[in-house]
């Protein structure tokens, strides 16, 4: 890893992280009110049989429970647009981005090597996101206590659902540096993540909206998004095992191929 | 120790077309980028890397610096491998990429700051170069993205040189300077040589080649040409010669170094290579009123390396064995 690279990364996304932290922890405030406030009113919608039943289950989460709103409140796409500028758009930029406006040059002519310049790259972005994930979760603690339904989970099983939502945005962080050393141009690594991303998120909520297409979400990384599972002390240790796969794999894919990739100068 | 060696160095790009031509698609083929260069850059000397646009300039100096991997041959930076050390060479090697590309959002003097940090070096010679490219505190504390081109190119070569490194590599240095900064530059050149640094300098303007450097290699579609000092370059090149007369003119014949030679209303035209003594000898007693010799320009001798080239040429095309004339 290379401190200085490092503090610079951490100096010029200090501003967007703040902002992204602030979002989320304001997005996560909001789950634990709807379910305080409307979370009875929903469920006796629900049980008038005006909406089938499957119907209320969106990507793992709902609002008829404080840990099914936290759950809905992760998988939401709120969530996960916030999530993704450091996952996404981050990680895609980080090296096929600098790499097409040429300041990849000046960074990979100092004397630091490829693997060190990514190792620093991949735990900025680690940081990042476990910070983002962190304040979510505040801001739904915090707002879950001013509410007083904090009771209804256990609070000690929350850095679990932490850890498995930094596997899995860490897994897509992966699999987009991979795609950034690999490309020379931001459009085909951004493209290939956001494919990754939106095809896995249309699968879990096709599959957790519509029992037809159940078959479907073990396709998508959202499947193995346990945030319900979790709270509610029914998680399965084989999703946190194929999330951290997926990043391994991921991480010394690009860790193989950017070091004997040619660089050619910027077009 | 030469500063920069290299061995029957080759780079090719893309794969060899498969047999069998699959429908819409267009193999690219292999496009030798570079075919067995062997130079050597000494200590202390200013090294020209003369070519034109895609004659393998760049590609040379990106094989030696490590962001590209050689098909073939082998290279060495300060006595170290490039295949190896390459992030000791980077350690060691002051490097301005051409047509630089900078981190907007920073400032100049922040963006200085960072380069220097990561380089692991103090800029001890910031202060001189910014004042020598007329960079002033104001200008370096406004954003890279307000800066014009010249400003950026100033930038660029403050950055590689302010760590004071014995080795320059320099990609068309001058690009974007307008020619009082060309002149600083070359003034910060001879300085570098003065104190013993050495610089590898590529271009493809000849005047400022020849201006500054001790020897250049004169590379044609990724193949070196030739490689010579610059001043036996000159030397070996025809001046042009212009003489009025007022009476017959004198027997130029047979005179050795005399070639071209064409006589009309009484004007005398004639190239004229090597020594001048058998020359003035020969026109020693003429009725000459006006007598005219060009100096020797470095590029009369390229566009001689060149003459055979194909119109439109470009290094895509496949390399024709090329005669090396190499010395020194």
């Amino acid at each position: 890893m290379n401190l200085s690279l490092l503090g610079r990364t951490w100096r010029s996304n200090a501003f967007r992280l703040a902002i992204i932290c602030l979002a989320l922890a304001g997005w996560g405030s909001m789950l634990p009110i709807i379910y305080s406030q409307f979370g009875a009113a929903f469920r006796e919608f629900v049980d008038s049989g005006l909406i089938p039943e499957a119907m209320t289950n969106f990507g793992g989460g709902d609002v008829f429970s404080l840990a099914g709103s936290i759950a809905l409140g992760f998988v939401h796409p709120i969530a996960i647009i916030l999530l993704s500028v450091f996952a996404v758009g981050f990680t895609t930029n980080a090296f096929a981005g600098e790499r097409q406006r040429g300041t990849l040059e000046i960074l990979l002519a100092r004397p630091i090597s490829r693997r060190r310049a990514y190792i620093t790259i991949l735990v900025s972005v680690l940081g990042f996101l476990a910070i983002a994930l962190a304040a979510y979760l505040v801001g739904t603690t915090v707002s879950a206590r001013v509410f007083n339904v904090i009771g209804e989970i256990d609070t000690s099983l929350l850095p679990l659902v932490w850890l498995n939502g930094l596997l899995l945005f860490g897994s897509f962080a992966a699999i987009a540096l991979a795609a950034s050393v690999t490309f020379d141009r931001l459009a085909p690594a951004l493209g290939i993540t956001l494919a990754i991303l939106l095809v896995g998120y249309f699968f879990e909520i096709l599959g957790s909206l519509w029992p037809d297409a159940e078959f479907l979400q073990p396709y998508s990384l959202f499947h193995y998004l346990q945030t319900r599972d979790i709270l509610t002390g029914k998680a399965d240790p084989f999703g946190f095992g194929l999330l951290a796969t997926i990043t391994v794999i991921a991480i010394v894919y690009a860790l193989v191929v950017f070091p004997r990739r040619d660089i050619a100068a910027p077009s | 120790m030469d500063a920069v060696e290299t061995v029957g160095l080759t780079k090719h790009y893309g794969h060899r077309p498969p047999p069998i031509h699959p429908p819409f698609i267009h193999p690219t083929g292999i496009v030798r980028a570079l075919e067995d260069l062997s130079i050597a850059v000494h200590e202390g000397e200013i090294f020209g890397f003369l070519g034109p646009n895609g004659a393998g300039k760049t590609t040379m100096i990106r094989l030696i610096l490590g962001f590209l991997h050689p098909t073939d041959g082998k290279a060495s930076v300060l006595g170290l491998d490039t295949a190896r050390n390459s992030v000791e060479i980077r350690r060691r090697v002051g490097y301005l990429p051409g047509g630089i590309a900078l981190w907007d959002s920073m400032t100049g003097v922040s963006l200085l700051d960072y380069l220097a940090e990561l380089s692991g070096h103090k800029p001890v010679r910031r202060d001189e170069l910014c004042d020598r490219l007329e960079l002033s505190t104001r200008t370096l504390h406004r954003r890279v993205r307000d800066y014009s081109r010249g400003m950026r190119q100033k930038i660029g070569i403050v950055q590689a040189l302010q760590h004071d490194p014995p080795l320059a590599i320099l990609d068309e240095p001058t690009e974007g300077l307008d020619p009082l900064m060309q002149r600083a530059f070359y003034a910060i050149l001879d300085d570098l040589k003065a104190a013993g640094r050495t610089v590898f300098f590529s271009s493809h303007i000849l005047s400022e080649v020849e201006r500054v450097c001790d020897r250049v290699a004169i590379i044609r579609r990724g193949r070196l040409v030739a490689l010579e000092e610059v001043a036996k370059l000159l030397d070996r090149r025809k001046r042009n010669v212009e003489m009025r007369l007022t009476g017959p003119p004198p027997r130029l014949e047979g005179v050795p170094g005399v070639t071209g030679l064409t006589v009309a209303d009484g004007r005398v035209t004639l190239q004229l290579e090597g020594d001048v003594g058998p020359f003035l000898g020969a026109i020693a007693g003429a009725p000459i009123t006006d007598l005219t010799i060009e100096p020797a320009h470095l590029e009369e001798a390229f566009l001689e390396y060149y003459a055979d080239a194909d119109p439109g040429e470009t290094e895509d095309g496949e390399p024709a064995p090329a005669p090396a004339r190499v010395a020194g």
